[in-house]
């Protein structure tokens, strides 16, 4: 009888998620809403790395442009490129791109940081402590910026949330599924997080 | 919203090739459905129990070797087709007649 419940339970979650906005409502309760402003550093999070040809991924391109576009509007003196350790540096592929959309070279700091959110925030925190950096304009996915932000303010850091642009409510049945997935996914990551001690 | 029309007029054909050709009762529909959601509930917890095994794994790994293995890893929609598989199969299995016993 349990076992047909829960089955049931899973056929109802399924049609619930792929055509109700239930999915969109449990994002909005996961995602953190953009307040950018002026601050000491953008900080660009890691996200996918580089591909086999040394392409930046599509998730670590799309940050990277919210990125450029913030200084750009001369939000911050400093543009922070993360990268995950691993063959095929991400940093450096992202300093590239944020040097031919003309951030000068001065004014990028790229930091292979870690395996992990946790690792990431860590070692960014010691490298912008030592410049002096308080206030991070903090770019990452929707998603991912609750997780983030709240790493970067357990390390005494004031985070004004940047997140990437993303189709926070869509109609496909196909793409809520998706995003019912990516709220799922985040929000046993954060409970992994709280159970570790991390926040 | 037309591939779920097409579904919607497929599964009615299929209901009435099932009852005007085959001979089945509408009433034994529910009992149908009933055995989906048995496959789909072991599934689920075949799911659940993958997850929890898989992340032990992949932190155990971690732990013992000092190299980094990724969660992510575990995002993947192939494993989670073949978990609800596994679910189906062990429900088929469970429903299967007994093996009798000769001795």
């Amino acid at each position: 009888m349990i076992v047909r419940a829960l089955g049931v339970a899973a056929l109802a979650l399924f049609f619930l998620g792929a055509f109700t906005p239930l999915p969109a409502h449990l994002y909005a309760t996961l995602a953190v809403p953009a307040r950018v402003g002026p601050a000491d550093a953008i900080v660009v999070l890691a996200g996918g790395g580089v591909l086999g040809d040394g392409q930046l991924s599509d998730t670590s391109r799309r940050r990277t442009a919210v990125g450029i576009d913030l200084y750009r509007d001369g939000l911050a003196p400093l543009l922070v490129l993360s990268g995950a350790t691993r063959p095929g540096s991400e940093s450096t592929a992202r300093a590239t791109l944020a040097g031919t959309c003309g951030v000068p070279g001065e004014a990028i700091l790229a930091v292979a940081a870690g395996h992990t959110t946790h690792e990431e925030v860590a070692t960014l925190g010691a490298r912008l402590r030592a410049r002096g950096v308080r206030r991070v304009l903090l770019v990452t996915d929707g998603s991912h910026m609750r997780r983030a932000a709240r790493l970067f303010e357990v390390a005494r850091f004031e985070v004004l949330p940047a997140p990437v642009p993303a189709d926070d409510d869509p109609t496909q049945p196909g793409e809520r599924i998706l995003l019912l997935h990516e709220t799922l996914r985040e929000g046993l990551a954060l409970l992994y997080y709280e159970v570790a001690g991390y926040l | 919203m037309t591939p779920y029309l097409a579904i919607a007029l497929t599964s009615l054909l299929a209901y009435l090739v099932a009852v005007k050709r085959l001979g089945r009762r509408p009433a034994d529909l529910p009992r149908a459905l009933a055995r989906v959601a048995d496959s789909l509930g072991a599934g689920l917890i075949f799911t659940v129990v993958n997850l929890a095994a898989a992340g032990a794994l992949v932190l155990g790994l971690r732990a013992l070797t000092g190299r980094f293995f990724t969660l992510y890893s575990l995002d993947d929609v192939v494993w989670l087709v073949v978990s609800l598989l596994q679910g189906w199969i062990w429900r088929l299995w469970r429903e299967a007649p007994p093996r009798l016993n000769s001795s």
